[in-house]
């Protein structure tokens, strides 16, 4: 006796053909199909649960966002309705105050915020151990990971005296990878992003200069950001501790080899 | 470039079935997240291209497919994987099919880890097929549509998948010391 083809088994399993007559006078075949049904329904049932994590959604238009341009402050101004040219007063306050969004668009456009939101969020993984961490105190071990995974050594702070390195990892930013490592501080949790963007684009303002070195300043949720350049890099400083202490930590990071 | 927001509305809806695919490709969460968001930035790169109405699911997990196929070639894993194990499956028919003794009850000593697990020991077309025909509910004609096979290489390679992870879960039986080695 010839049993069913893969076809006709598939079409019966599927219910898009009704059970042949050969499966009542072969129980190989019908075995066959509950062994399948089985599978079928266990597979089904072990992926029910599965969804995307909270942040993935969050991460995925951040990026999005990022890859495409938002359209241009001036464009918005052009399109407003010709009512407006019929009382000139009223249509001066207005573009002063179209002027003005226009300005904090520039700050806080989308494509800012978002790399601010994100920076938040890889502190946020890193420090609570959400995300696939590197443990170590060891700073070698951690200029190797930096080395190995993304190509270079990165610059850390003075440790001791309270500062001790926890760990790092990688993560996902604007479309590309980016290490990051976590600090203890005396004044709490924070990490340290190296990117290759600049701060302004990321939204971030000049807000001090010490020993010569720029410091920006930005925020998102309850995070302070501070953000220097170095090597061509930009080391972002987040977390939930006050804005001149992040800066300061920033322009105390030393080569890994001078610690 | 499109407008992201008609992006967001038309492709973000998809996250979790993409998600879902993105895990039985990769079998680990953080691959999945990265297989996803790789997905999406190719697919609004490619937005203007959609026709407004047409499967966006479909259209999103041809481009996962592809996304995941390209990372396995890069990393030298792909175009090898497949054809053997679909030589060696293609044959005939067994002449006696496998046993179990009681396949329900057995399948329910795995985690869903684990049957996750076994599913991505298959081959990526295999794996693919698979989790889109049983666990998707996708028609045989949109997994060809999506795959880029004929709808009865589908229904074969769907038939054979199912079989193979079959075995692997009853290998994996043995070693637990569940089945006394039936097959």
């Amino acid at each position: 006796m010839s049993h069913l083809t893969d076809e006709q088994f598939e079409e019966i399993l599927g219910g898009t053909a009704p059970a042949d007559a050969h499966l009542d006078a072969c129980p190989a075949c019908r075995r066959r199909l509950a062994d399948h049904r089985a599978i079928r329904g266990r597979l089904r049932e072990a992926f029910a649960s599965v969804e995307a994590g909270d942040g993935l959604a969050e991460r995925i238009r951040a990026a999005v966002r990022a890859e495409a341009p938002a359209p241009s402050p001036r464009a918005r101004t052009v399109a407003r309705p010709a009512p407006w040219r019929r009382w000139p007063a009223l249509a001066a306050a207005a573009m002063i105050v179209l002027a003005i969004g226009a300005a904090t668009l520039v700050v806080t456009s989308p494509e800012a915020h978002a790399a601010q939101r994100t920076l938040a969020e890889i502190h946020q993984a890193a420090a609570s151990g959400e995300v696939q961490f590197h443990t170590t105190a060891d700073t070698t071990e951690l200029a190797e990971y930096f080395r190995d995974k993304l190509g270079f050594t990165p610059a850390l702070p003075r440790l001791g005296q309270g500062m001790a390195i926890r760990g790092c990892c990688k993560a996902h930013f604007r479309g590309g990878i980016v290490g990051s490592y976590v600090v203890d501080t005396p004044k709490g949790v924070i990490s340290i992003i190296v990117v290759n963007d600049m701060p302004a684009s990321m939204g971030m303002t000049r807000r001090a200069a010490t020993g010569g070195q720029e410091i920006w300043a930005g925020a998102f949720a309850r995070n302070q950001m501070a953000a220097a350049r170095l090597n061509d890099r930009s080391y972002c400083a987040v977390g939930e501790v006050p804005w001149p202490f992040l800066a300061d930590l920033l322009t105390g990071l030393v080569p890994h080899d001078e610690q | 470039m499109a407008d992201p927001k008609d992006f967001e509305k038309e492709a973000l809806g998809h996250l979790n079935g993409l998600y879902r695919a993105a895990l039985a490709m990769t079998g680990r969460r953080d691959r999945a997240d990265d297989l996803v968001q790789s997905t999406y930035l190719k697919a609004l790169k490619r937005f203007d291209s959609f026709t407004p109405g047409s499967n966006c699911r479909a259209w999103l997990l041809a481009i996962l497919r592809n996304t995941w196929l390209d990372e396995l070639r890069r990393a030298g894993r792909a175009g090898v994987v497949v054809p053997i194990e679909e030589s060696l499956l293609s044959g005939p028919e067994p002449v006696e099919p496998t046993k179990w003794t009681d396949a329900e009850d057995l399948l329910e000593n795995f985690s869903d880890e684990r049957v996750i697990a076994a599913l991505g020991e298959l081959g990526p077309e295999q794996r693919l097929t698979l989790f889109l025909v049983d666990v998707e509910g996708l028609s045989h004609e949109e997994v060809a549509e999506i795959t880029g096979v004929a709808v009865g290489t589908v229904k074969s390679r769907s038939g054979r998948a199912r079989e193979k992870l079959r075995e692997r879960l009853l290998d994996h039986a043995r070693q637990l010391g569940l089945t006394g080695g039936a097959r």
